[in-house]
């Protein structure tokens, strides 16, 4: 290595990168050298102080921490000298009085069976059996690396503190913490919420919230990242706590567009038990999210569906999948095309989306198809228009380098959690946000510039940013010159774009816009997140080809940390649109398609319901409108509201039943492996699809594997060229792919041959987009607010957030409504149910515009106590409602959010 | 056209002829913490109240603190005739008097004096010269050369007494290059504790480049015994603040902070009154006496921590986190505060430096020792008949200091133990004390200079309660962040627990040298690698009283044996 240090470990010569310590360099050459605190991708901290090595360099002779040492050129390293021995075991010896260790002492430990009842050896709090990480312990596998002789002369003293396990999701036991700070580290330093922290000093130091609080008002966003860093058995994810898993397989979360690779824990029934991010996912770096980390298990679930159902007479009877398919094959027999229609998984693979669109075409000859959760369509179909592809230009890690970002009408913390990372990540490091949303959420905390501008107005203000670019010369000029098509017209057509008139039109000052493009402009490598949240299909056409233009002028298209993102629903909905899934020209998509069941057009569908909601914001019209159908199939993991007026009823494989590929945002292909077999008659999406396809006569379905699913994409998509799901086992790559040996695509636009087609804006059309004056309630949720009390209270001896709801409305409104600042008001819908209950404050920006920002804590409460096994896709999004304000009535007093 | 500094110089030396010629006396009253503590502000008042009713020719001013702390409140009344008059442990009903049999009448009160300097000796009757006094004779005061004479918080008498006199030469005369060169010369060592050399480490940090480099100086000084930084900064914080400025200048820095340690409200108020004083008169901020260097300075206040005081610890208080160590490399020159360049230094270290450019650094080296020059700024307290804080020559002997200074131990007692450098340096016995003061000698001697702190116990101190009084209070202080430090000190306490209570195993000896051992080889900064050092003392000094602790056989009793100097427990959570 050209750039590296050469030095020798215990005798073997070895090469360090640039920037490298020891004991990373040691891990590259797998040498062993014991560590606790230190954790890869983390910076060192070189506490734990195991990692001791002997340097000799120039003569002298060091005792050094390896992690936290730069290797020296032409140094000797000695990991294993009796002196360094003595000293590792000397401190890890003095570690032991702290922590319990009778899974160490033990004489039993090679007599008992891991389902033993304990002989009782051991002090009650000191038993292994007591730690729910036993067998599972960095710290034991460590100290039996060093050979520790555990017959020490110190006091042992347990702690005896109370656990913590009335927070959601993970339990903190701190009698077996050793300080290594590993999680307040990553919640720092990786994960930027600083929900945790190190307390007091000396003996007693330990870690905890600040102030001792509950994890919901600390500002934990329950990502699990501190749970998965943990060397012993601190913390802990409650469910399956226990459990010890046999093997880990890699697979890919399939909860959002993401698309983290994660390592599936499964014990010896198959169970998955737990599931944590994987260091190796270049799609998430390790990082994971709450929905991600907390909500796979309904994989395990024992009221999933095993069998084919079919309804007769409004009940539903098994049946086995012969009869389902002959029922099936008569349900759907006899329909012209119009009258049918598919509603693939938002989950489903590329293989079952591409099966699921042959299907619809081949066999039912319909254009109706689309996936459940493509409903801003939009978005994604005018970026491929412009960009050549539906996905982000760039790569998700990218955005940590960035130096300025846009994020507009989104809420990547959120909805695509782990995507939102990096940006936070690059405002740590010195870049400006500007964020472009009615509502507050968590970027809105990291943004230099916030603009609330009028609803549907987003494309004019951005429109607007790029006007100010071009009039203060801000463009990237060379990269305008040589690589943006059509600029001229967009100059041309900007003229209209008055920075008066729009700042009539979208309520923010001019001052800002100039600032926000200034910033956006100037700050170097800007990337744009962009979501359509409440915006129309139009709305969102129009966003993207003004967030394009301005990306172009800007020379953000095809620059590293650069780029647009764009920020939609679904983890595989750009797959669906890849292999053709989503409807053509004449087809009807998602929403359309629930209008359409409910006006009676179309009479028949076959809904993919795994990670189908009818409780997701743009969903709620489905249950109804299925209810409507003459016949209808439901593929489903559970009993819902999905399959509750099927004809038949079929039990689909999950997640961790497959393997096939996903594709997820930033283009990246990935596997998902086979974590437990099916143990009933559950079948994954493509092979529900086929048999109905060979039940229905085609022959065009016999498909031995997915791998062969696969083979037929690849053969027809150029963007997949030279992929297979062999290749895929050494990771994702991102499309497109040119051929076998060729690695992907990192960054569209790379080559600088490539043209960017700027294309001109029209003022009228954007106008039109604005929604007209109606009352809108944009709910906001952030992590923790400091400038507001919180208070915590036990329920069912779980910890809740009860406090005052602020409802931030306009002037305008309340003197229409008739309300007082001060006054306890409720927002309804339009269908009558009360949205939330609150103090009227007057801080709205926009007429029109009423916002609440909740708690995070609040959420994840929520979602822990929901009883359904599948809750990730019923966490409400932050959406968009129509209201009317009123008076709350007077026996009712502000509580939480009502919905 | 006279230089800024010339106009300064003008404007000083005709406020110093004001208060120390012309008709009126000038009545000076020792201030600083150990003068307001015995109520130095109360008498201040009463003087004032005093010559206001009386109608006597006199101005009050409250100045700084001599030193002889055992005296304090110290107040010394200059008369036109030049005589300058010391009282000693003056009281607030004892100043009327004064005021009107010395001032207004010229009757100096012989029998409460105890000293008296200048003049013609017409009027002192059998009083001792100032400068006959062995704790004043035996002193050579560099950093402390304005004790006792000067109000600390006006910058015109400090410059009035050669005062910025340096910087004024530094900035003009010399290059950065040229003071570090000098400083090296001068063999000036660190005073924190490490003395490490000063001009070493400011060569490491005047090479970069960087645009914004820090000059820290580290006032956290959390050694239980140890006042003399902050008496530096309370008494004359003004030759701090030039010390700095003219350390930034050598380095090239920009910035610079003075450190202290949160609720030392004297100190703290008098640096940033000097600070204040020293932009208003062009001594810091843009072109400095017209130059073209420029430099910032503020206080900065730690939290609670002794670990603070550690040079990386105290970066991360700055940044307004929590002060625990760094790793190193990178070493603070290339990487420190705000991971910009920086060098931090004692205020002792700077506190020498305008005297050492005023005089060069062959008058510097002549001071002192061969490989220590300079002085020591020792503070007595304890079992010692004069507690206070002198500055002598490295090289003298601790038992000239304890008997000639310090007046050996009260009640005509023997001197036991020696507790020197703070609490994460050693113990001395008797055996030790024709010890010179210097870095080396200490060193050997199994003790060290450390931050100057020397606390006496006679024989009723029990050696093996005041180890375990230094052990609670480095294990208190423990920062929590690397392993062996946290957990050894606690179990080091716990072992000394039970010692005192005679309790002890057979094995608790070997156990202590065994944590101990692995304290020193795997902490991560000095607090725990240091930690072991009062127990390898005391095990050579006072070998046979720890034998007999742990034999069961210890003699119980004693000063440190009732718990009042025992820190609230924080062993374990």
């Amino acid at each position: 290595m050209p750039d590296g240090t050469t030095f020798t470990i215990d005798g073997r010569e070895v090469s360090a990168k640039p920037g490298q310590t020891i004991l990373q360099a040691a891990m590259d050459h797998d040498i062993y050298i014991p560590y606790l605190c230190y954790y890869p991708k983390m910076k060192p901290v070189g506490s734990c102080r195991t990692c001791m090595v002997e340097v000799e360099a120039n003569g002298r002779k060091m005792t050094v921490a390896s992690c936290t040492t730069p290797p020296m050129a032409n140094s000797t390293v000695a990991t294993n000298t009796t002196q360094v021995q003595d000293l590792r075991r000397d401190v890890i010896e003095l570690l032991m009085t702290e922590h319990p260790h009778g899974c160490l002492t033990c004489h039993r430990i090679e007599l008992c069976g891991p389902q033993d009842i304990c002989q009782r050896h051991v002090t009650v709090t000191d038993r292994c059996t007591i730690c729910p990480k036993n067998e599972r312990c960095e710290l034991k596998d460590t100290v039996r690396m060093v050979e520790l002789d555990l017959r020490t002369p110190l006091n042992y003293h347990r702690r005896n503190l109370p656990i913590h396990a009335d927070d959601p999701f993970y339990d903190r036991d701190y009698n077996l913490c050793i300080v290594c700070s590993r999680c307040v580290r990553v919640c720092e330093e990786v994960r930027f919420d600083t929900a945790l922290t190190l307390t007091s000093r000396s003996g007693v130091a330990l870690v905890g919230t600040s102030h001792g609080t509950s994890l919901l008002e600390s500002g934990c966003e329950f990502c699990g990242a501190c749970v998965d860093v943990c060397p012993t058995g601190a913390l802990t994810e409650r469910e399956y706590k226990w459990e010890k898993a046999v093997t880990e397989v890699a697979t890919v979360c399939t909860n959002c567009p993401v698309g983290c690779q994660m390592v599936a824990e499964v014990n010896k029934y198959g169970k998955v038990v737990r599931f944590k991010g994987d260091l190796a996912g270049a799609a998430n770096n390790g990082q994971a999210c709450m929905a991600g980390k907390f909500g796979y298990d309904y994989t395990n679930h024992g009221s999933r569906l095993k069998r084919p159902f079919i309804r007769e007479d409004g009940i539903l009877y098994k049946a086995s999948w012969d009869e389902a398919l002959a029922r099936i094959k008569q349900g759907f027999s006899g329909r012209s095309p119009g009258e049918v229609a598919v509603i693939t998984s938002p989950r489903g693979s590329n293989e079952d989306q591409y099966v699921a669109a042959k299907f619809a075409r081949l066999v039912l000859e319909t254009p109706n198809i689309d996936s459940a959760l493509n409903s801003n369509s939009a978005l994604l179909t005018r970026l491929a228009e412009r960009l050549g592809s539906g996905g982000a230009t760039n790569p998700i890690w990218d955005l940590e380098n960035s130096k300025s970002l846009l994020v507009v009408s989104g809420n990547p913390t959120e909805e695509q959690n782990v995507l939102a990372v990096p940006a936070k990540k690059a405002v740590r490091q010195g870049a400006k946000m500007v964020v472009i949303d009615s509502r507050e959420t968590e970027l809105t905390r990291y943004a230099a510039v916030w603009l609330r501008p009028k609803l549907g107005s987003e494309a004019i203000l951005i429109a607007g940013m790029a006007r100010v670019v071009l009039d203060e010369a801000l463009e990237d000029k060379q990269y305008v010159g040589s690589q943006v098509d059509n600029v001229d017209a967009l100059k041309q057509s900007l003229w209209e774009f008055d920075l008066a008139k729009i700042s009539r039109d979208t309520g923010i000052e001019e001052s800002q816009i100039r600032r926000a493009a200034r910033l956006f402009a100037q700050s170097g490598p800007g990337a744009i997140l962009l979501g359509s949240d409440g915006l129309s299909s139009t709305s969102s056409e129009l966003l993207a080809d003004a967030a394009v233009d301005l990306a172009a002028i800007t020379g953000n298209i095809g620059r590293v940390s650069g780029g647009i993102f764009p920020l939609y629903r679904g983890a595989n909905t750009l797959g669906a649109l890849d292999v053709g899934a989503t409807p053509g020209e004449d087809g009807l998509g998602i929403s359309a398609m629930i209008g359409a069941m409910v006006s009676g057009d179309v009479k028949a569908a076959l809904v993919m319901a795994d990670g189908v909601s009818g409780y997701s914001p743009t969903l709620t019209g489905l249950p109804a409108a299925l209810e409507n159908l003459d016949f209808l199939v439901v593929s489903a993991v559970f009993d819902s509201e999905i399959t509750a007026s099927a004809d038949v009823v079929l039990p689909a494989a999950t997640f961790a039943e497959q393997s096939s590929t996903v594709t997820n945002v930033e283009r990246r292909v990935q596997l998902l492996r086979i974590v437990s077999q099916p143990r009933h008659e559950e079948r994954t999406g493509w092979e529900t699809v086929a048999s109905i396809a060979t039940a229905m006569g085609s022959d065009a379905f016999d498909y031995p594997s997915s791998a062969e699913v696969f083979a037929e994409i690849v053969e027809k998509l150029p963007a997949y060229a030279g992929l297979s799901h062999d290749r895929l086992k050494t990771g994702g790559i991102q499309r497109p792919v040119e051929s076998t040996t060729q690695a992907g695509t990192p960054i569209l636009f790379s080559d600088s041959k490539r043209h960017v087609p700027a294309i001109s804006l029209n003022y009228n059309q954007l106008k039109s987009s604005v929604s007209a004056k109606r009352v809108t309630f944009a709910p906001g949720r952030v992590l923790s607010q400091p400038e507001r009390d919180v208070v915590v209270r036990k329920l069912a001896e779980m910890n809740t957030i009860d406090r005052e709801q602020l409802i931030q409305i306009h002037a305008d409104d309340a003197k229409a409504a008739g309300l007082d600042e001060g006054s306890l008001i409720q927002v309804k819908s339009e269908d009558g149910h009360v949205l939330a209950r609150g103090r009227a404050v007057f801080e709205s920006p926009q007429t029109g515009l009423v916002g609440l920002t909740t708690l995070f804590g609040e959420l994840a409460t929520r979602m822990y106590d929901l009883e359904t096994p599948d809750w990730s896709p019923l966490m409400p999004g932050l959406g968009f409602s129509q209201v009317t304000l009123e008076r709350a009535p007077a026996e009712q007093g502000a509580g939480a959010a009502a919905d | 056209m006279a230089t800024p500094f010339e106009e300064l110089q003008a404007s000083a030396s005709k406020r110093w002829t004001e208060l120390t010629t012309g008709e009126n006396a000038w009545i000076r009253v020792g201030g600083g913490t150990s003068g307001q503590a015995v109520g130095a502000d109360r008498v201040f008042d009463a003087f004032t109240v005093a010559v206001e009713s009386s109608g006597a020719k006199a101005r009050v001013s409250m100045v700084s603190a001599l030193g002889l702390m055992y005296l304090e409140p110290m107040v010394d009344v200059l008369m036109p005739n030049g005589t300058r008059i010391y009282y000693g442990n003056v009281k607030p009903d004892e100043v009327e008097d004064i005021v009107d049999r010395h001032v207004k009448n010229g009757r100096p009160l012989l029998d409460r004096a105890f000293a008296y300097s200048g003049g013609d000796g017409s009027t002192t009757g059998d009083l001792q010269p100032l400068e006959s006094m062995p704790m004043v004779a035996l002193q050579q005061r560099i950093a402390t050369r304005n004790f006792g004479d000067t109000d600390p918080l006006d910058l015109l008498q400090y410059i009035a007494n050669g005062g910025y006199a340096a910087l004024n030469r530094a900035l003009t005369e010399m290059t950065p290059e040229q003071i570090v060169e000098e400083v090296k010369a001068a063999g000036l060592r660190g005073r924190g504790g490490a003395a490490f050399p000063a001009g070493l480490k400011w060569s490491f940090l005047a090479p970069s480049t960087a645009p914004v480099k820090y000059v820290l100086c580290n006032c956290e000084e959390g050694d239980p015994g140890a006042f003399n930084d902050k008496g530096i900064i309370e008494n004359d914080p003004h030759t701090l603040v030039e010390g700095l400025i003219i350390n930034g200048y050598a380095t090239r820095s920009t910035h610079g902070y003075i450190f202290i340690r949160q609720g030392h409200e004297i100190p703290i108020n008098a640096a940033r009154k000097a600070i204040e004083a020293a932009y208003e008169a062009g001594l810091l901020g843009k072109n400095i006496l017209g130059t073209d260097f420029s430099f910032e300075m503020e206080v900065s206040l730690t939290g609670d921590s002794y670990v603070a005081g550690e040079e990386t610890a105290l970066m991360e208080a700055i940044e307004g986190k929590r002060s625990t160590p760094r790793f190193k490399p990178p070493f603070p020159a290339a990487a420190g505060l705000w991971q910009k360049p920086t060098n931090i230094n004692n205020v002792k270290t700077l506190a020498y430096v305008p005297e050492l450019v005023r005089n060069g650094s062959a008058w510097f080296k002549s001071i002192g020792t061969e490989t220590t020059s300079g002085t020591a700024i020792v503070c007595l307290s304890g079992h010692i008949k004069y507690p206070g804080m002198y500055e002598v020559p490295m090289g003298m002997t601790i038992r000239d200091v304890l008997e000639k200074i310090g007046g050996g131990v009260s009640e005509g007692e023997r001197i036991k133990v020696l507790q020197a450098g703070g609490p994460l340096n050693g113990l001395l016995g008797e055996d030790a004390f024709d010890t010179m003061i210097d870095f080396d000698a200490m060193s050997a001697a199994g003790a060290s200079i450390g931050s100057g702190g020397i606390i006496v116990g006679n024989e009723t101190t029990n050696v093996v309660d005041l180890l375990r009084t230094l052990i609670a209070f480095n294990q208190f202080e423990s920062c929590g962040k690397c392993f062996p430090c946290r957990l050894g000190n606690t179990h080091m306490l716990e072992i000394l627990d039970r010692m005192c209570q005679n309790k002890a195993r057979s094995a608790d000896l070997s156990l202590l040298q065994r944590v101990g051992t692995s304290m020193k080889a795997g902490s991560l900064c000095g607090h725990g690698q240091l930690g072991f050092n009062p127990i390898a003392s005391a095990l050579k000094y006072f070998g046979a009283e720890i034998d007999a602790s742990i034999a069961g056989e210890l003699e119980l009793g004693g000063v440190f044996s009732d718990g009042t100097m025992i820190l609230p427990s924080r062993t374990r959570p």
